[in-house]
């Protein structure tokens, strides 16, 4: 004994001494959790109670259950009960037999009135039981009740708050109108914090905004704007017409650069009458001021900003003063913006109260983040061959939807042998739009009209048909003298053969195979490419050097796209299609056209929106015929975000998901 | 037998079997290297697809019709293996060669004449050595733009200054031995000397410099392809592994066919080649 109590003892005192320390990890486990209670670990405390939640209600499902179990055995008790009676019938049958039999058996008897005690116990025991597991049933149930209101009460209190993390892929600086960096998602995380005068609705038509109504007069020139009454900046001062004037006046006469101030080009005058009410006076008819100045040029705060010189360089403090659904509460240079809801907002408070936008190296690391559930949604468009993988991820979904991107081909229609129409025609027609969008982008893009404008834009041309025929393509060079005569399957022009570079970035991986399979598609037409993937700089250098037109071009094809806003206002239209004296600052083709000219002239000046759009259908309907260029296709915008979190994302065509619109209630939307 | 017998014996024997791990790794490497080169050559037979022609759908995973599915834009991408099998060899054996001419020239001349033009060269050939490789390869590669000429000729620039430092060590001490003493007090011309007697002695340094060359030229064509700045239109390994990473393969399945391959097969050519330089260096490395 005296050998083994020590190591029993030992042994115990060992055991205690784990305890010990795995009770001060424990303690100290909550403590750091506690302890951890700063303003970051809002997110753990919605996990936590989320998590209680789910415990609470695998609680009420066990007492369910064991209520469940309880009465089965109330069941049970009675089946016992009714058998039990059932015996004791039996028994006293038999009992009664026995008497009256003519043997009759002290034993027997004594046996039957055993049996007869036995199966009345029974009866009584199993009644007892019957009725306990019954109770134990009931209050199970009201146990379970209680749990799952319990449980219910704490989702909803874990559902209170909502925050969305958001990854997008570089830095936006400290967005400001003079800070903010990339056109998208730059310009439109900027616009969380500020307002313009009016703001795009789903279909990316401008709708009143901060100007609760605007008028225009008859020959464009002047667009009066009253503004809506009670809008206050963040810290609390009233928004008056004082500011919308000095707001214009500032981007227009800085010194430093801005996209508002190219917007505003053209303003002559802002004739402020009383404080909520002004008129921009323009020094021409301008139609699409609405679209390209109204619904961008964001409207800042004249008591913070007068006097500030260079604003890209002034320090404003801790957060941008606007009157957005957003205030900018942290930023963290490279890392991450950190914006709180704006609960006084005039449209009404936003739907998401805190949003957290991190900045990812990459695409990948953004796609990574979001599959470990690290983010709520990515900013940024996904790549067609993710959307399928990533919709299939539980509680992930994409969102699609028109994108006004482009992606062409460009040729110098300046030169031989793309002078000749029908060159170009037979390009058109040797393209197979439909296979690129399905091999290349697995279906997420949209086919690309001859005529450049969205078939998902107000201003599209139905009329206006995609076709492909190579058999009517070689037609067309066969006809135009375009012959192969020396039997290489490379047609001639001029006595040279059709063979050219197609020039495209590198960097753009799609563009790249929409340029492989270019190649392909002219081999068929007896048009002989190669694919140069070159630097972007270069690229930009060869298609559009210095970006300046009169520069003139130094490609034969090339590779192109358009971003967003070039198509989004169709006003544009004349500075891609009109000749360079004319005003096509974006004519990057050399392509001349004298009806287009007058069209040109006109489109922006006409005040009658039908007649616009008649003109603009007749444009298209040049542009498809005459082809100064080829449009391919127009790649589909894809987002994914957790459903799980927030789900009311709302899709500006053209524009994507990020904006103001998908963060406020769907009933303070245009 | 003598205690002093048996020690010899046994020193051959561990001699032997010393120089026998050597040949051990030039047949493994040599064996490598032919079944890759053989690939190379007889692609046209062996690959079941052209590996620029689209025939099926993209991303297709492993099948009986495509042993490692298809790419982003449906091109077999077995074919695609063996395909680029070619350009990655011949990236490999030209820039080396290319390296071995500047880097033979080099060493012969520094080494010849040691004195002020030598020691001139062999600065530049420090320079060379100390300036941080990797980055400087993808200066000169966006730089110079995207072809397979190109991508040649930046590795070769790039890999000549080791061969240069060995050759010329060899014909520092060539040039100090009796019969090239001889020759030249018998009033030889330096270029008869060079060519005549010091050249051919540097074939075999040479030999071993240029296989590891080639083994690090692979490397390097890989890496530059893999960064998109080789020509993305070339089918080598390197390029296959750029549309695998712009594609998405690496966070989806498709890595275990699309990225394995030719991983693994940048990994077999480079280590071929290594081998093989491993084992000819075991046996013409001059010994002191």
């Amino acid at each position: 004994m005296s050998l083994v109590h020590p190591v029993v003892h030992r042994r115990r005192r060992s055991s205690r001494k784990w305890r010990l320390v795995a009770l001060v990890a424990a303690l100290s486990l909550v403590a750091f959790a506690c302890g951890d209670g700063g303003e970051d670990t809002s997110a753990e405390e919605v996990t936590a109670a989320q998590a209680q939640a789910a415990a609470a209600q695998s609680d009420a499902a066990a007492a369910q259950s064991e209520a469940v179990s309880a009465q089965a055995e109330a069941e049970a008790a009675a089946d016992a009960l009714a058998q039990a009676q059932a015996d004791l019938e039996a028994a006293q049958a038999a009992a009664a037999a026995a008497m009256e039999g003519d043997e009759v058996s002290q034993s027997a008897l004594a046996d039957a009135q055993a049996a007869l005690e036995e199966a009345e116990q029974r009866a009584t025991e199993s009644a007892e039981a019957s009725q306990e597991a019954l109770a134990a049933a009931e209050s199970a149930l009201t146990e379970a009740e209680q749990m799952l209101d319990e449980a219910m009460m704490e989702q909803e209190a874990a559902m209170g708050p909502v925050r969305v993390r958001a990854a997008v892929t570089g830095d936006e600086a400290s967005l400001n109108p003079y800070t903010y960096i990339s056109g998208f998602p730059g310009w439109n995380l900027l616009m969380l914090q500020y307002d313009s005068l009016m703001q795009l609705d789903a279909d990316g038509i401008p709708q009143p905004w901060l100007a609760s109504s605007i008028s225009v007069n008859e020959d464009l020139t002047e667009y009066s704007v009253t503004l809506v009454e009670g809008v206050t900046w963040h810290d609390g001062e009233p928004l008056t017409a004082d500011d919308v004037a000095f707001s214009v006046n500032y981007y227009i006469n800085n010194v430093e650069a801005s996209r508002f101030a190219r917007d505003l080009r053209g303003v002559e005058d802002l004739v402020v009458t009383d404080d909520h009410n002004a008129t921009f006076v323009l020094a021409g008819p301008n139609a699409g001021f609405e679209l390209g100045a109204l619904a961008d040029v964001p409207i800042i705060p004249r008591h913070i900003w007068e006097g500030v010189e260079l604003p890209s360089e002034h320090d404003f403090g801790d957060t941008n003063i606007g009157t957005g659904p957003y205030k900018l509460v942290k930023y963290v240079e490279g890392q991450s913006y950190r914006f709180q809801a704006n609960p006084d907002y005039f449209r009404g408070a936003p739907a998401v109260d805190e949003l957290v936008v991190i900045v990812f190296a990459d695409d990948a690391g953004a796609q990574a983040a979001i599959r470990a559930y690290a983010v709520d949604v990515i900013f940024e468009r996904i790549p067609p061959e993710q959307i399928d993988l990533l919709d299939a991820e539980d509680s992930l979904d994409v969102i699609l939807g028109p994108e006004f991107t482009t992606q062409m081909i460009n040729y110098d229609a300046s030169k031989r042998p793309f002078d000749d129409v029908a060159v170009r025609q037979a390009i058109n027609l040797a393209m197979n739009r439909q296979d690129i969008v399905d091999t290349v982008f697995l279906g997420a893009a949209t086919i690309g009209s001859p005529g450049w404008i969205h078939p998902g834009h107000p201003s599209y041309n139905a009329d206006i048909g995609t076709v492909y025929d190579p058999a009517a393509a070689n037609a067309l060079l066969d006809a135009g003298g375009y012959l192969d005569s020396d039997g290489d399957g490379v047609r001639e022009y001029d006595g040279q053969p059709m063979s050219f570079e197609i020039i495209t970035n590198a960097s753009d991986s799609l563009r790249l195979r929409i340029a492989e399979l270019t190649v392909e598609m002219l081999a068929a037409i007896g048009i002989e490419t190669s694919v140069a993937a070159v630097e972007t700089a270069t690229w930009e250098q060869a298609v559009w050097p210095g970006f300046d037109v009169n520069n003139g071009r130094n490609y034969d094809i090339a590779m192109w796209g358009w971003s967003a806003p070039v198509q989004a206002d169709p006003l544009r239209l004349p500075q891609l299609v009109a000749s360079v004296p004319a005003g096509g600052f974006l004519n990057l083709t050399g392509y001349v056209n004298a009806e287009m000219d007058t069209l040109s002239a006109v489109l922006g000046t006409e005040p009658d929106p039908a007649e616009r759009n008649g003109i603009l259908g007749r444009m298209q309907e040049i542009i498809a015929e005459d082809l100064p260029f080829v449009l391919l296709l127009y790649p589909d915008g894809a987002y994914v975000y957790d459903s799980t979190v927030y789900s009311d994302w709302e899709f500006i065509a053209g524009q994507g998901i990020v904006s103001k619109l998908s963060l406020l209630p769907p009933s303070a939307r245009p | 037998m003598t205690v002093a017998d048996r020690g010899e014996r046994a020193a051959r024997r561990a001699a032997r079997r010393q120089s026998r791990i050597p040949t051990l790794f030039g047949l493994t490497g040599g064996l490598i290297v032919g079944v890759l080169i053989c690939g190379a050559v007889f692609a046209p037979w062996l690959a079941p697809y052209d590996p620029t022609v689209r025939v099926a759908t993209p991303f297709l995973p492993p099948s009986a019709d495509h042993l490692l599915g298809t790419n982003d834009i449906g091109q077999d991408l077995l074919s695609e293996m063996i395909f680029g099998a070619r350009v990655s060899l011949a990236v490999g054996l030209v820039a080396a060669t290319v390296a071995l001419l500047i880097g033979t020239t080099v060493g012969v001349v520094a080494g010849y004449y040691p004195k002020r033009l030598g020691s001139a060269m062999m600065r530049g050939v420090d320079v060379i050595l100390i300036l941080p490789f990797l980055p400087l390869l993808i200066v000169l590669a966006a730089y110079l733009g995207r072809s397979l000429l190109n991508t040649i000729v930046v590795i070769g620039v790039l890999i000549w200054a080791e061969p240069a430092r060995i050759i010329r060590s060899q014909v520092l001490s060539l040039r100090s031995r009796e019969y090239v003493l001889a020759a030249r007090s018998m009033g030889a011309p330096d270029r008869w000397t060079i060519l005549r007697h010091i050249v051919p002695r540097t074939g075999l340094l040479a030999t071993g410099s240029f296989v590891r060359a080639v083994s690090n030229a692979i490397l390097l064509e890989a890496a530059l392809s893999f960064l998109g700045l080789g020509d993305p239109i070339q089918k080598s390994w390197g390029s296959t592994l750029f549309w695998a990473q712009s594609r998405g393969a690496f966070l989806t399945p498709a890595w275990k066919w699309w990225v394995m391959p030719p991983g693994l097969l940048i990994m077999l050519a480079s280590l071929g080649f290594a081998l093989i330089a491993f084992s000819l260096e075991e046996r013409i490395n001059p010994r002191l």
